[in-house]
């Protein structure tokens, strides 16, 4: 299959990008831009591992052709932590234990850093609502709402 | 046992590898750059059962960037099969391929591998490959396994049942004869898969020169793993490496040798090019390893007033196609252990394992799942029938702390576990006797209140002993080592391998008690092997007890040395009443600590640059290694609790209340058991409520992708209350007793019988899971309270 030069913006840097247009977003920011802390857990959009943020809103990044994504800007896990500094979400997820193998954090963190700035004051019952889009293996989903909602009571 | 001298074990710290992961620093198997790797793609059977009767790979070997497309005659030729041949009675010796050769045996089933230059090309390339089948009857479940005249699973066997054992201590005949009542039960745990939400996935690496494989792959047991490997590529052990860095989740599903991966191992040897592979989540769902389906049936004699006179167990279990294990080894263990906390001396069971056309099962966290759900099933079924509270009948029949060291009838021995206890203090949190009260009024409104009890006795570490007697090949030691660098830096290792447990915060609180410094300034370096020891990894619930208590001796030993050198710069004759304390040498006299003005660090420069100040006929350097085999069996133990309501017009299950009160002993970090407890308490809801693995009558499987194969997200689960009740081990040199599997064991029974307690009303009983609206509302139809 043919390939098509484009660019992509990832984390406020240009990435110039040559890939057949049916290369999913996912694998162009693992394998293109370098950035393997997207992860992929299953490719058909139900597990969330694969969550960036698209012009600041989240996106299964599966469920998406690069080449989509001229002209938008891309957010990624890598970008969370701000000159080294853990985010509020991140430093709690810490704290409370969010996390075990680690696998599906990415798309956790990248799902609430983007609705908590909507919704700074959500209740257990909505994290819970919104986190159901996300599958996690390891915790049993309580530390991850625990830091959630750490963070909203800060 | 050193209960109340710990400092850093059991002290609360957040987890050191958390940074990376919350980052995106993490480096799992597909993070791993490797310039120019190809791709490997697997072309698996559309059918359950067919012989293979020609391969044409022409057309996508056409395809520019398609460096190869391998068969299992290719692979025959390089790799040696897999033979599973323990010698143990009633079960048959079987042996598989690397991929088939002559037939398919399931729906998934990998025929060819197809390696190119991405792994897009890879799929397409894929679908060319021209397979010519003719379809065999398939074999879908137990039934037909047993059936006569049905078709062989696996040709080499005279039947399709693999497995067969029979045990039998006291006289259960009697027992039945002379009991008030025999009460019979029956529970029918449906095929399900481990999911962890990294796939598998693997990378090659042959370096020609040198002829050395390295092998990129998440794995629980590096070393075992490594074993296999060499010997089926047919080289020696010195001739592979097995890295394995984060891993996203294992579960028992990385722990064998899949031939996907030692295919994709031998195509880079073949190829003389790194190749890599990523499963994708359908393969996973289809093909990588499934677990749990089984059928067990009780029948318990018991007097008027509840008491066990004697209990027969029947299991049939269905292996699949495959046998990465021998077909005996899980349902053997529920058989073993089935008794847990409760006093029987007459016993006797029939295991029964068969082999069908759907894919090979494994060992999924807690490959003794059903265990609990039997046992406190059976007790629920004997209260029912005897009009008794099911509270009561467990206190009955339930050993106390006198009676412990307590030999179960199949020989096994519980010591020092707390099933009494934490039974009380889980019934006492939920005030049980006010349920009762709530659950009869909420009844006269229409609605459906159900309390279930579940006590678990989960056996955690299997030391050799245990593996010989019960004559399954294998040993339980581990193995780790502590080296003390010059500056002063500690460096450590075991044979576990992580996949989430948090081991490099836990042990570096062990190393760091062991040696008496900062846990901060240890690294535990896992998953390499020519790093790590030969240990046996991480399965089961061994790592804490076997892994810990192997690195905390082997700090003690490191710290040891230290302190004679200390002694000798400091012009004693010996060490005694010599600490070493947050990194400093201290002398306590009289209860009083003086410090000596000697450093960690200073010792460990001593050791190694200044030999001729050492103790005569010591030798320099501070390198120390240690191996320790646990005793045959560790037990740790816990009560289960769970509240439920039942909604009878829809048949949904919705979770009030779920309490466990959990007795594991020395607990190395409370962060990463309470995280664990969560977790396995999680899987055990998620799989009773929601995941089935779905074959249809001609055995085609009908769940390939996460809208099929449901799991639990946010909104399925409650709020666990935690009871930490922990009380030290006097087997073990640092007290643990294991856990991360008994919250699944717990989690399915309390839910099933939390469920049949809403159910009592309508006079039916819910025999198997998953409990779905759809099942629940079945039993319901036509009934009324
Ligand atoms: S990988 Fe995108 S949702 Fe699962
Ligand atoms: S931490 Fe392992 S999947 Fe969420």
């Amino acid at each position: 299959m043919d390939t098509v030069d484009f660019e992509l913006s990832v984390n406020g840097e240009r990435h110039a990008v040559r890939a057949e247009p049916r290369k999913l977003l996912t694998d162009v920011l693992r394998e293109d831009c370098r950035l393997t802390g997207t992860h992929v857990g299953c490719e058909h959009g139900v597990c969330g591992a694969c969550t960036v943020l698209v012009d600041g809103r989240p996106a299964r990044a599966c469920l998406l052709y690069a080449v989509q994504m001229r002209g938008h800007e891309i957010t990624t896990i890598e970008a969370i932590a701000k000159d080294g500094v853990l985010s509020p979400l991140q430093q709690a997820l810490h704290e409370v234990h969010g996390l075990q193998c680690g696998f599906c954090t990415a798309g956790i963190v990248m799902t609430f850093e983007a609705y908590l700035k909507e919704n700074p004051r959500p209740t257990e019952e909505e994290i819970r609502d919104v986190l159901s889009g996300n599958l996690c293996r390891c915790t049993g989903y309580q530390n991850i709402v625990e830091a959630v909602l750490k963070v909203v009571h800060a | 046992m050193p209960k109340t001298r710990f400092t850093q074990i059991g002290r609360a710290i957040p987890r050191r590898e958390d940074r990376r992961l919350l980052t995106g620093n993490g480096r799992y198997v597909d993070d791993i750059e490797i310039p120019g790797a190809l791709h490997a793609c697997f072309v698996r059977s559309p059918h359950p059962h067919a012989r293979i009767v020609r391969i044409d790979a022409k057309a996508a070997l056409a395809m520019p960037g398609v460096a190869a497309v391998l068969t299992g005659a290719d692979l025959a030729q390089w790799t040696t099969p897999l033979r599973v041949a323990p010698p143990i009675e009633g079960l048959h010796p079987v042996e598989m391929t690397t991929l088939p050769v002559d037939k398919v045996r399931f729906h998934g089933d990998p025929v060819a591998c197809v390696i190119a230059r991405d792994r897009y090309l890879a799929e397409d390339a894929a679908e060319r490959v021209e397979v010519e089948y003719a379809p065999l009857p398939a074999v879908a479940n137990a039934d037909q396994a047993l059936a006569e005249g049905t078709a062989l699973v696996d040709e080499s066997l005279p039947s399709n049942l693999v497995s067969e054992q029979r045990f039998s201590t006291g006289d259960v005949f009697a027992r039945r004869r002379e009991a008030h009542r025999v009460v019979e039960s029956a529970f029918s745990q449906h095929r399900q898969t481990h999911l962890p939400i990294e796939t598998r996935g693997c990378a090659a690496l042959w370096d020609e020169g040198r002829e050395h494989l390295t092998l990129h792959i998440g794995s629980q047991v590096p070393h075992p793993l490594r074993t296999q490997l060499a010997a089926r590529m047919r080289l020696s052990e010195s001739q592979v490496t097995i890295s394995s860095l984060d891993v996203g989740g294992g579960f028992g599903q990385k722990i064998a040798l899949y031939r996907e991966e030692l295919t994709v191992a031998a195509a880079s040897r073949h190829l003389r090019r790194p190749v890599r592979w990523r499963e994708d989540r359908m393969e996973n769902l289809l093909a990588a390893s499934h677990a749990r389906e089984e059928l067990c049936r009780t029948r318990a004699a018991v007097t008027d007033d509840g008491r066990l006179l004697g209990l027969e167990l029947e299991i049939l279990e269905d292996f699949g196609a495959y046998c990465f294990y021998p077909a005996n080894y899980l349902a053997r263990v529920v058989a073993m252990i089935l008794t847990g906390p409760y006093k029987v001396s007459d016993y006797a069971f029939v295991v029964r394992v068969v082999l069908t056309n759907k894919c090979g099962s494994g060992p999924m966290r807690a490959p003794m799942s059903i265990t609990s759900w039997v046992m406190e099933g059976t007790m629920d079924a004997i209260a029912r029938e005897l009009k008794l509270d099911p509270l009561e009948v467990r206190r009955r029949n339930m050993v106390a702390a006198a009676e412990l060291p307590y030999t179960m009838p199949t020989g096994e021995v519980i010591a020092d576990i707390t099933p009494r206890e934490t039974l009380e203090a889980a019934v006492t949190r939920v005030e049980y006797a006010q349920f009762r009260e709530r659950q009869a009024a909420a009844r006269r409104e229409g609605r459906y209140l159900g309390l279930g009890l579940c006590s678990v006795v989960e056996s955690t570490t299997y030391g050799s002993r245990f593996y010989k007697a019960a004559g399954i090949p294998g040993s339980g030691h581990e193995a780790a080592w502590v080296r003390i660098e010059p500056s002063g830096a500690v460096n450590a290792s075991l044979g576990l391998g992580a996949s989430g447990q948090g081991y490099e915060t836990a042990f570096s609180q062990v190393v760091g008690e062991g040696l008496g410094v900062d846990p901060a300034s240890v690294r535990i370096h896992l998953g390499n092997t020519d790093v790590a020891p030969y240990g046996m990894g991480s399965r089961g619930a061994r790592g804490g007890t076997a892994g810990g208590a192997t690195l905390f001796l082997c700090a003690r030993d490191a710290n040891e040395k230290m302190l004679a050198i200390a002694a000798k710069l400091l012009g004693f004759d010996s060490s005694e009443g010599l600490r070493m304390v947050e990194g400093k040498v201290v002398r306590e006299v009289l209860g009083e600590r003086i410090d000596t003005g000697i450093s960690f660090a200073q010792l460990a420069r001593t050791a190694y640059l200044d030999p001729t100040a050492l103790p005569a006929g010591m030798a320099p350097g501070l390198d120390f290694s240690r191996t320790y085999d646990p005793p045959p069996m560790t037990y740790s133990n816990a009560a289960h609790v769970c509240e439920v309501e039942l909604d009878v017009e829809t048949g949904a299950v919705r979770i009030l209340r779920y309490v466990v009160a959990e007795d594991c002993g020395t607990v190395l970090s409370p962060v990463v058991v309470e995280g664990q407890q969560h977790g396995a308490v999680a899987m055990g809801l998620s799989g009773a409520l929601l995941e089935h693995m779905l074959y249809d009558e001609a055995a085609q499987n009908i769940t390939g992708s996460l809208a099929d194969y449901l799991v639990a997200t946010a909104t399925d689960l409650p709020r666990f209350e935690i009871l930490p009740m922990h009380t030290p081990s006097r087997g073990n040199p640092v007290g643990t007793k294991g856990m991360a599997e008994g919250g699944v064991m717990g989690a399915i029974g309390a839910i099933s019988n939390a469920v049949n307690d809403a159910l009592a009303p309508f006079g039916v009983v819910a025999e198997r899971q998953p409990l779905s609206p759809d099942y629940l509302r079945s039993l319901l139809r036509g009934k009324t309270p």
